[in-house]
């Protein structure tokens, strides 16, 4: 049976022409037959034939159904009515482009934010089982971690790492690179081999264990030129000899560091390794399989309190706090990311409408070429899918064409992508991105085609013939459908737009916020000496002075040096104790930014000095210590004391104290970005600096010449004393500040983008129902002008639908937008989600479309000829 | 043709074409003709929906169609019906009968 069934579909598929012919060739016999019987009966020729016909009912409808229960009309009526349709657009192409433009935009935007959204929130971990993987929030120290891995169970391994500048000299230009310090439990934590050699191995890691260095692929591929034969050989990073013994693959990336090359923590840098109160590692977690976070975490506090009791001084108040890496890596982006893709999502619904609106205006004006066809037989259902099948073919093209879209769409989003997508060097389009274009190309034809087409057939024939009879009522029945379409448009504008606005407004506050210093013209760079042949305060002392002296010898140069420059994401924190103040609980003092700086470092940056005095050349070595506080400093640690004079030291724990003297009070800086408060800081000289590793120092330098030339000369100038000393991090200030609101201006301008889209569309769609409409009401316009109605009048009724119904729209939006950004709390700086002026400003700016748009075809009712438009009745 | 004619009920036309087909082969129009004649133009076949019950017949494996030439020597495609066919009219016919009889006792005594 079943069998019998598969042939006989398949014979008919096979046999198609045949078939059709065959079932032409049986019904004429049929009529045929019919017709002689009556002619026999004695009727006449013509009348027989009309008898029969009539008897008979619609040919094409019986045929319909005769291939129907033959099991293969679907795939051939597709084909038949794919062809129908792609011939029928080719006729109108204005429609088409229109049609497919506008999804192009519509789902391009939406594959572009969605291979981000992708890329970024779905794709998982590049590391084997990545469910398992957990970081813990905040750093902490080596001894820790190795501490808590031995009196726990519940992992498999944990690793740590330290991001550190390293100097790779040995083939030309000595170079600063970005050395990983890391233990060897980190790479059996993320599980991933390297591509040549070997990992460091745990018997290794130890104090005085080998110099070994493993590489990424880009640091063997630029520097080594992919040197095969590379396991062995030595490499000199920071003044030592290294051994590679490993290459990590191409594709290797760390979950959230950039790195170049990996040495042993405990090999390359013993004394931080064994420094159990500095707590900066990253530390990395893989649970056993199976094992829940929440009993890794119980395990883990126990420990935590262990070590607080044990070292009551320093780990008192860390603690572990262990989150799945994922959520670690993507929790800052995703608000952001989502808050984008909604709004993209709207943009699609705007386009969506504007398709459906399209589709709409054309079935009216095929209406008279449907109605033959209804009454020729063609059933309700043939009808509808057959324009649902170009709906569909429509969409797919738009699809096809938004995906093209995408493409320059996430090129440009790579070229905007703030810090925090830093990782992300290449949006592919994969297999999911090009599911979702499909699907949504899919339902987008699917189910706005099926809007009109059914409102379309709604309507019986006998309705359609009458309607078209009189061209004044026509678009009577989808008059409903098309107002709403409208309205919703311009209440998903309003959205956008409010939404768009909000983020300029939160931006601008931003970008007026005062950083605290002058950022245009200085230009900085970071340099390190090597501790191999600086180790000594004298001789790193020695070298800035010499160093700043010729830079500032050249001619409208000022130069000075800080550590760590504002909103550059650094800062080495000290607790400090004020003298005469109540002792604090060790481990409870405050803690402060410590910056040293050396040359006009205030005048460069134009920091105002609130009060006091600024250090001079007589602040040096061997003269009692001083310190410029900031603002923040006095308001929290000395409120309404008189700073000068007051002395000043870092905790410690065995030395007696060498006080500081507060000299001067510089205005606050914004040091960790635009939008944090600003922290307790306390300035003290490079050249009265006690701490030997504070090797690092940007310079400051501000010019009147142009920077690009500069550069070249300053760098001459540090190779001229020290050629194995790497120049790097070169920016402006300006830069700088500008990287600092990455993210917030990625947000706006993609939002303002897709506002921007929206409300394109939303004119265009409002557009397009104002021309429908004058050009539907000609002759009633005739009339009216034939009957004496002003300009005035005329583009009063030509214009009065669209300008109610944006009105409406606009309302609607109002209320949507007052109830929908408040998601946007956690991406608007200083600005409430429901700021009036914005709110009302978009509403007038929308009205503002609404009303040109409405405006712009109302016009052309005004040229309409009185005695034209009556005679065309 | 009387005015009388009643129109098939839902289902019925399948049953009376394997019946008709049961004594011989015929076209499709000669179905048509020959029900009408036999149940003396009381019943008549609407002609659009005999197509469609054939071809579906034919799909089902009931009656194979063939193409022959007409008593007027035109070309027509006759359907015969198939052994398969033969059995599903003997339950078809026993089905009707037994509600025919229910229907009728129903309608007797109620």
């Amino acid at each position: 049976m079943l069998l019998h069934d598969l042939l006989f579909r398949l014979r008919t598929l096979m046999r198609h022409a045949a078939t059709e012919n065959e079932l032409d060739d049986e019904l004429r016999f049929h009529l045929e037959r019919q017709t002689d019987k009556y002619v026999r009966s004695g009727m006449k020729e013509a009348e027989a034939v009309r008898r029969a016909r009539l008897e008979f009912g619609g040919l094409d409808q019986v045929k319909d159904e005769c291939r129907e229960v033959r099991g293969v009309s679907f795939v051939e009526t597709l084909v038949q009515d794919l062809h129908y349709t792609a011939r029928t657009l080719l006729h109108s192409p204005a429609f088409t482009a229109c049609a497919v433009l506008t999804l192009a935009l519509g789902i391009g935007a939406n594959t572009a934010i969605f291979s981000v959204v992708d890329q970024v929130l779905l794709n998982p971990l590049p590391y084997p089982n990545p469910q398992e993987l957990l970081a813990a929030r905040g750093n902490d120290s080596l001894p820790n971690l190795e501490d808590i891995q031995r009196q726990t169970n519940s992992f498999v391994s944990s690793g740590g790492i330290n991001i550190e500048p390293m100097d790779f000299t040995g083939t030309g230009e000595p170079v600063r690179v970005h050395g990983a310090y890391v233990d060897a439990g980190l790479f059996a934590t993320l599980g991933v081999q390297p591509m040549l050699g070997r990992w460091i191995s745990a018997d290794e890691d130890v104090k005085g264990g080998p110099r070994n260095v493993v590489l990424t692929y880009p640091f063997w591929r630029d520097f080594l030129g992919h040197d095969p034969s590379v396991l062995g050989k030595a490499i000199r990073l920071s003044d030592n000899s290294y051994t590679v013994i490993g290459v990590m693959p191409k594709d290797f990336t760390l979950p959230r560091e950039l790195a170049d090359v990996f040495v042993s923590l405990w090999v390359a840098y013993p004394d931080a390794a064994a420094e159990r109160d500095v707590h900066f590692m990253h530390t990395y977690w893989r649970l056993k399989p199976g094992v829940p976070l929440a009993q890794a975490q119980a395990e883990i506090a126990q420990v935590d309190h262990r070590l607080a009791e044990a070292f009551p001084d320093s780990e008192r108040e860390r603690g572990t706090v262990l989150i799945p890496l994922h959520e670690w890596l993507v929790g800052d982006v995703r608000p952001a990311l989502l808050i984008l893709f909604g709004a993209v999502a709207l943009v699609l619904l705007i386009a969506c409408a504007n398709f459906a609106m399209l589709l709409m205006a054309r079935a009216v004006a095929r209406q008279r070429e449907l109605v033959i066809r209804a009454s020729l037989g063609a059933r309700n259902g043939r009808l509808i899918r057959q324009r649902l099948t170009e709906s569909t073919l429509l969409a797919l093209v738009g699809g096809a064409a938004g995906l093209m879209a995408a493409k320059a769409g996430t090129t440009l989003l790579l070229a905007l992508k703030p810090a925090e997508l830093r990782h992300l060097n290449a949006i592919p389009m994969d297999a999911r991105v090009f599911m979702f274009v499909f699907a949504i190309s899919l339902l987008t034809g699917l189910l706005f085609g099926l809007l009109p087409a059914w409102s379309a057939s709604r309507g019986d024939i006998a309705e359609a013939l009458r309607e078209n009879a009189r061209t004044t009522a026509t678009g009577v029945s989808r008059r409903p459908l098309r107002s709403f379409l409208v309205t919703a448009e311009l209440a998903l504008a309003l959205i956008l737009l409010a939404g768009a606005g909000l983020l300029i407004k939160g931006f601008l506050r931003l970008r007026s916020v005062n950083p605290g210093f002058n950022p245009a013209n200085v230009i900085t760079m970071y340099l390190q000496l090597p501790g191999t042949r600086y180790p000594q305060i004298p001789m790193q002392t020695n070298f800035r002075r010499e160093l700043l002296a010729r830079i500032n010898s050249f001619p409208g140069v000022e130069a000075a040096m800080i550590t760590d420059l504002p909103l550059a994401g650094n800062y080495v924190g000290h607790r400090v104790v004020v003298d005469g103040q109540a002792t604090r609980a060790v481990g409870t003092e405050p803690v402060v930014q410590t910056l040293s700086v050396m040359g006009d470092y205030y005048g460069i940056m134009q920091i105002p000095l609130r009060s006091g005095r600024d250090f001079s050349a007589m602040d040096r070595e061997r003269q009692p210590r001083v310190a410029i506080v900031n603002e923040a400093f006095v308001r929290q640690l000395l409120p309404g004391q008189n700073p000068i004079g007051t002395r000043i030291d870092w905790t410690r724990s065995s030395e007696p104290h060498v006080w500081m003297t507060i000299i001067g009070v510089a205005g606050d800086v914004k040091h960790s970005g635009l939008n944090q408060p600003v922290d307790p800081a306390v300035y003290a000289p490079f050249s009265q600096n006690d701490e030997a590793w504070r090797k690092f120092m940007t310079l400051v330098i501000r010019s009147r010449v142009p920077v690009a030339s500069l550069v070249e000369d300053v760098k001459k100038q540090v190779w001229s004393m020290d050629s194995q000393i790497p120049v790097s991090g070169i920016q402006s200030m300006d830069d700088l500040v500008a990287m600092s609101v990455a993210q917030e201006r990625f947000n706006m301008l993609l939002l303002v983008s897709f506002a921007a889209l929206a409300v394109a569309l939303a004119g265009v769609g409002i557009y397009g129902m104002v021309a429908y409409r004058v050009n539907q009401r000609t002759h009633e316009i005739g009339v009216y002008m034939a009957l004496g109605a002003q300009h005035r009048d005329v583009l009063r009724l030509a214009m009065k639908d669209g300008v109610k119904l944006g009105l409406l729209g606009i309302g609607l939006g109002l209320t949507g937008a007052i109830a929908i950004t408040r998601v946007m709390v956690s991406v608007l700086f200083e600005v409430k989600p429901t700021d009036p002026a914005i709110l009302i400003g978009v509403a007038l700016l929308l009205a503002a479309v609404t009303m040109l748009a409405c405006y712009i075809p109302a016009r052309r009712a005004l040229s309409i000829d009185p005695m034209t438009a009556l005679r065309s009745e | 043709m009387p005015s009388q004619s009643i129109d098939l009920p839902q289902g019925t036309l399948d049953l009376l074409i394997l019946r008709t087909l049961s004594l011989e082969p015929l076209h499709g129009w000669a179905v048509s003709e020959r029900i009408q004649q036999i149940s003396s133009d009381v019943l008549r076949v609407q002609q659009g929906s005999l197509y469609p019950a054939l071809h579906r017949l034919e799909r089902r494996g009931w009656i194979k169609a063939r193409w022959g030439t007409s008593q007027n020597n035109r070309r027509a495609k006759f359907y015969e019906i198939t052994k398969a066919g033969r059995r599903e009219l003997e339950i078809e016919q026993h089905a009707w009968q037994k509600l025919t009889a229910a229907v009728s006792q129903i309608l007797e005594t109620a």
